[in-house]
């Protein structure tokens, strides 16, 4: 949110200076964040904001999507059915990012269970700008968490991306929305939408700054079963080391380097000698590589997308060009298909995972009266009376699509076209996977794919209510396939054209996908390409998100 | 055996007392005339039951919870976040769950899978906090075993002597909620049962018979007690079983319905949650009658599931058709990777793996020396208990005796089975395995196998042993005047004098005539017996001082 284009949806350039002389005076005073964050209830945040009285610095603020647990804030996931809930113990990422230093102040507004891609479907109101409803929708599922590091509000913030729900309310907002690979990030105590998919999500305007909460949160959780322990973390740095081949001359010669973690010693000597091998033959050069080969999905240039972003996504891959990388065409056949198969698949499990919630156990307490009818309905009433519409709708789908009669046409198809995607990234990327004994990555592939996060601009609000639910699925068209491999991907604002004054409705998001377990390549990819040529502008707080209910 | 006839009141046995009921349930067919009857018709028709047997695994801990499985009477203690359903929460998979459950798995003969994983099974149910079971119905833990019965086990006389019983598969799944109806409209849900580690073992349609159901139910159950898989029964709420009902006509066969693989079948029922080993034998008959009331008049049987209940006992009743059936809807559990099990870890396990009551009965009879009824009668005590507690005795026998089992084993048996037994009974006595010392036992039938105790005065030391006292078997033999003393060779050489002396007309007949007076030598023995001391003097010496001295002149 640039001072600009704030300047021309208000009345007066007086105002906005107020606001922001307000807004940054707070910040400076003792409890800053906390003090304007507390304005913000329902809009962004789905309740009060940590009470405590401490003096808390912007750098050190943090805030949560409402699906992750915290023991002194309710966690509702903006359902009316969890209301109230508090979890007996903090999420995993809660408690890393304590341990670290840094305070969790509040709790953001966000779709439903994480069901949504303008953050509109929430119990407690959609999360807007302001009021206006020709403002920009600010993406969803993870709307509020944007929404705050957006306005400058916090220097950091906790998404979770199930199938796009960081990545495209990052785009949406100008910021950068880290999905990592999945499994790098305990999921323990993130409320779950679909577990297969579930990512926890980084939101933040600098890469650097996405890179030191990374750091804090990438760590094995035994008490996640889907955490990536150390044996798969270090088979994913034996498999960076395939970039280049050994050649044979090099075979003989040894130099020390050892691969650490692995269980198997035989396997972690071998590797060390491998690596050390390697080490010989390139020296540091292969270790730090300069130039890459970029992908470019001739799948992804659709006609629906909207010709700014085809400008920002040429634009992007002419200045990697250069840069000294490689522009190489790939093809991703299955991106088709990519969608449908998200669309069985999350709802298959959302219907499994929202099983229970029944009012018996915590959150909203079911009515006795209507609890168990004479049709032998036990839970039926309250969670219809409960739910909202597209969760309901999701549930639906999802059972329909694992009953006896469907499930060989569409679940058990979505998993055999999730299988054809995974092997498509595995096709074209140099790295193989590292946890498929069969992949053996492509000496002629590329080190990562660059491609529009959105095919679309931030629609209007008031564009969204005449639309049906598949438009809004059709949206989340290239950030899917990325969580249907689990791979790393990366939301980074950019520019269609210098001239263009940067404003909300032309915020664009270009996505920058990587085999998995590069999460570190990744993001210092990005932090040597994009944000060299685009150093992210100080961010300056959008008055529009709490002047509208403060004043 | 041995040492004494078999006492009237012999200890319970309970196997044999459910065989025993399992092989009356035939004659029910014949007992009037109207089932008489209804036996003719049966004869036309074949039945045909499958069953699924839910067994409570022996473990410590949950299936996917670190919470204790042990049994707490504090309802909700043993939960963890995960037992409730708490969101956020994730299955843990527990290791140690796996060694009951392969266990169980190979005892049935079953192959164990390299590979197998868990579902989850969706159904709302207030004793299901997840709205799911996680279950294995894809690819379970092992597949492909079976089982056979004897009539040792109860089969009828339909069955013949044997039949083997198919084993489609063994698998994981989790335990549910356990309910306390309160009053009409309000229940207690107690979750610390919520999540235990339960298998399920579900037969081919193999079985014909009620008898024959109830046997491999019975059957089962004692082989999962055997290999230390599970340790509560039916009695105890620790095991349940799902039966699958169809019949046929014999002579039609057009019957088209197949499960688990059988085809040719007519269409079945399942009835659920049968606690006792009567109600399956009850349940299907009843079930088997319907089914052929309905076809006989014409009608056709529904897919249906129906329920049996001890309050309406005779006849099943329909708890939902097909339509009404719950469509379980199973899905690949995404937070649990699959379970892949080194062939090594089964191999060690079957190296380990405590024998089932067919082994234990072929060794009773081959290395003890036992009868079968008596080693069935051992095996069914106290489940097992008696019969480890039995071969402790005979190990500490053998390190001292260096002796064959057979020998000390029929011995030992006898103490164990029938001299204990009759004490039990007439004090009405539970036996455990604290009440008599194993190697004071051993110490006790060593003494009388040394000949230094006799049999009255053996029967005396265990009772006192049996009454606590604590002293070591030689101090109470010693101080209460229990040892047999032999009489010396002066002892006895003056005892026959005297008897000689005073019996000389027999005497010298016996002189005379040597061994065809044995008559008379029998007499002198006699009353040597009845002049010594009964607690001291042996016939056989006795005797043989007696041929000594009336041996033929100049011989």
């Amino acid at each position: 949110m640039n001072p600009a284009a704030t300047a021309r949806r208000l009345k007066s350039p007086g105002e906005i200076r107020r606001y922001s002389t307000i807004y940054h005076d707070r910040l400076r005073s003792a409890r800053g964040t906390r003090a304007v964050l507390s304005g913000l209830e329902n809009l962004v945040l789905t309740g009060s904001p940590y009470p405590s009285g401490r003096n808390i610095a912007n750098d050190e603020v943090i805030v949560l999507k409402d699906n992750f647990l915290t023991t002194d804030l309710p966690t509702t996931c903006a359902s009316h059915i969890l209301e109230g809930f508090r979890g007996s113990a903090t999420s995993m990422v809660g408690r890393l990012l304590q341990d670290a230093g840094i305070h969790i102040v509040a709790k953001t507004n966000m779709d439903e269970f994480g069901m949504g891609s303008y953050s509109t479907n929430s119990a407690r109101g959609p999360v807007k700008h302001g009021f206006d409803s020709l403002e920009q929708s600010v993406g969803g599922s993870s709307g509020g968490s944007a929404l705050v590091v957006a306005g400058g509000l916090a220097r950091f913030a906790i998404g979770s991306d199930t199938g796009g729900s960081v990545r495209l309310p990052a785009a949406y907002t100008g910021i950068l929305g880290f999905k990592p690979s999945y499994g790098r990030i305990s999921r323990n105590g993130l409320i779950p939408y679909a577990n297969s998919l579930d990512t926890v999500g980084i939101m933040s305007t600098s890469v650097k700054d996405a890179i030191s909460i990374y750091r804090i949160l990438n760590k094995h959780d035994p008490a996640d079963p889907t955490s990536l322990d150390l044996n798969s973390r270090a088979r994913i740095e034996h498999a960076k080391l395939s970039r280049s081949r050994v050649p044979d001359h090099a075979a003989s010669d040894q130099v020390s380097v050892r691969v650490i973690g692995l269980r198997d010693k035989k396997e972690s000597a071998r590797l060390s000698l491998e690596a050390g091998m390697r080490w010989k033959a390139y020296g540091r050069q292969y270790f730090t590589k300069r130039s890459w080969r970029i992908g470019v999905p001739d799948e992804y240039n659709i006609q629906e997308m909207h010709p700014w972003i085809r400008i920002a996504w040429l634009k992007t891959l002419s200045v990697l060009q250069d840069m000294g990388n490689d522009i190489v065409h790939i093809s991703l056949p299955t991106t088709q298909s990519a969608l449908s198969a998200y669309y069985v698949l999350a709802p298959a499990e959302a219907s499994s995972n929202l099983a229970k919630y029944d009012g018996v156990r915590y959150g909203i307490p079911r009515d006795a009266e209507l609890a168990d009818n004479h049709e032998g309905v036990l839970y039926a009433h309250h969670r219809g009376q409960h739910f909202g519409d597209e969760v309901k709708r999701r549930i639906l789908l999802g059972t329909f699509s694992l009953s006896a009669g469907a499930m060989d046409n569409y679940f058990i198809q979505a998993q055999k076209v999730r299988r054809l995607v995974q092997q498509d990234f595995n096709n074209v990327f140099t790295v193989p996977h590292p946890l498929l004994e069969a992949s053996t990555g492509n000496p002629e592939g590329v080190d990562f794919i660059v491609v529009p996060t959105a095919p679309t601009l931030p629609p209007l609000l008031s564009e969204l209510k005449h639309q049906s639910p598949l438009d809004s699925y059709v949206n989340d068209i290239f950030t899917v396939p990325a969580s249907l491999a689990g791979l790393p991907a990366i939301s980074v604002p950019v520019v269609a054209d210098d001239d263009l004054p940067p404003t909300s409705d032309k915020n664009i998001g270009m996505q920058i996908i990587g085999q998995f377990g590069e999460d570190m390549p990744l993001l210092n990819f990005v932090r040597d390409t994009v944000e060299a040529i685009d150093p992210p502008r100080p961010r300056e707080t959008d008055s529009r998100i709490w002047t509208a209910r403060r004043f | 055996m041995l040492l004494e006839p078999l006492p009237e009141q012999a200890p319970l046995r309970k196997q044999l007392k459910d065989a025993a009921r399992a092989s009356r349930g035939k004659h029910d067919d014949e007992v009037s005339e109207r089932d008489r009857v209804r036996h003719e018709r049966l004869a036309q028709w074949e039945l045909t039951v499958g069953i699924e047997i839910h067994a409570q695994l022996n473990t410590s801990s949950k299936l996917f919870s670190r919470a204790s499985a042990e049994y707490t009477d504090v309802p909700n203690a043993a939960s963890w976040p995960f037992d409730l359903a708490v969101p956020g929460s994730q299955p843990l998979f527990q290791p140690a769950v796996l060694v009951p459950a392969i266990r169980a798995a190979l005892a049935l003969k079953c192959q164990i899978q390299r590979r197998s994983k868990f579902d989850r099974k969706h159904y709302f149910y207030h004793d299901q906090p997840a709205g799911y079971q996680i279950t294995q119905y894809y690819e379970p833990l092992a597949r492909d075993g079976h089982l056979v019965l004897t009539q040792q086990d109860g089969l009828g006389e339909k069955d013949g002597g044997k039949i083997e019983i198919g084993i489609k598969q063994v698998q994981l799944e989790q335990d549910t909620a356990k309910t306390q109806e309160q009053d009409e409209v309000t229940s207690l849900i107690d979750f610390n049962r919520s999540g235990h580690a339960l298998i399920e073992i579900i037969s081919l349609p193999h079985l014909h018979t009620p008898e024959a159901a109830a046997a491999y139910v019975r059957k089962v159950q004692s082989i999962l007690y055997a290999v230390d898989a599970a340790t509560t029964g039916m009695e105890l709420g620790g095991l349940r079983a799902d039966v699958n009902v169809s019949v046929r006509r014999l002579d039609d066969n057009t019957s088209n319905h197949s499960y688990s693989g059988v085809g040719g079948l007519g269409q079945r029922t399942e009835i659920k949650n049968l606690s006792s080993f009567k109600s399956v034998e009850d349940a299907v008959r009843a079930e088997r009658d319907r089914q052929i009331d309905v076809l006989e008049s014409g009608g056709t049987i529904e897919g249906e599931t129906r329920g049996w209940s001890l309050s309406a006992p005779g006849v099943t009743r329909r708890l939902r058709g097909k339509e009404g059936e719950v469509d379980y809807r199973y899905m690949p559990d995404p937070d649990i990777s699959p379970l892949y099990i080194h062939p090594e870890v089964v191999e060690h396990l079957r190296e380990h793996l405590p024998p089932v009551p067919e082994q234990l009965l072929d060794m009773l009879c081959a290395n003890y020396g036992f009868t079968v009824v008596d080693a069935q009668a051992l095996l069914a005590l106290d489940n097992g208990g008696r019969l480890l507690w039995y071969q402790d005795i005979v190990a500490h026998l053998k390190v001292r005796e260096n002796d064959v089992r057979s020998r000390l084993g029929v011995q030992v048996g006898n103490w164990v089975l029938h001299e204990l037994g009759a004490l039990l009974t007439t004090t009405e006595t539970q036996w455990h395995p604290g009440l008599i010392d194993s190697q004071q036992m051993a110490d006790l039938v060593s003494l009388q196998a040394q000949n230094k105790l006799t049999g009255p005065s053996a029967k005396r030391l265990l009772r006192i042993l049996f009454d606590g006292d604590k002293r070591s078997v030689a101090e109470i033999a010693e101080e209460e005047n229990l040892l047999f003393m032999p009489m010396t060779d002066e002892e006895y050489d003056a005892l026959a004098d005297a008897v000689i002396e005073a019996n000389s007309s027999e005497a010298d007949v016996v002189r005379q005539n040597g061994k065809q007076a044995k008559g008379k030598l029998k007499f002198l023995l006699g009353q040597m017996m009845r002049q010594g001391d009964r607690n001291r003097i042996e016939a056989q010496r006795a005797e043989r001082i007696l041929q000594t001295k009336l041996s033929p002149v100049g011989a």
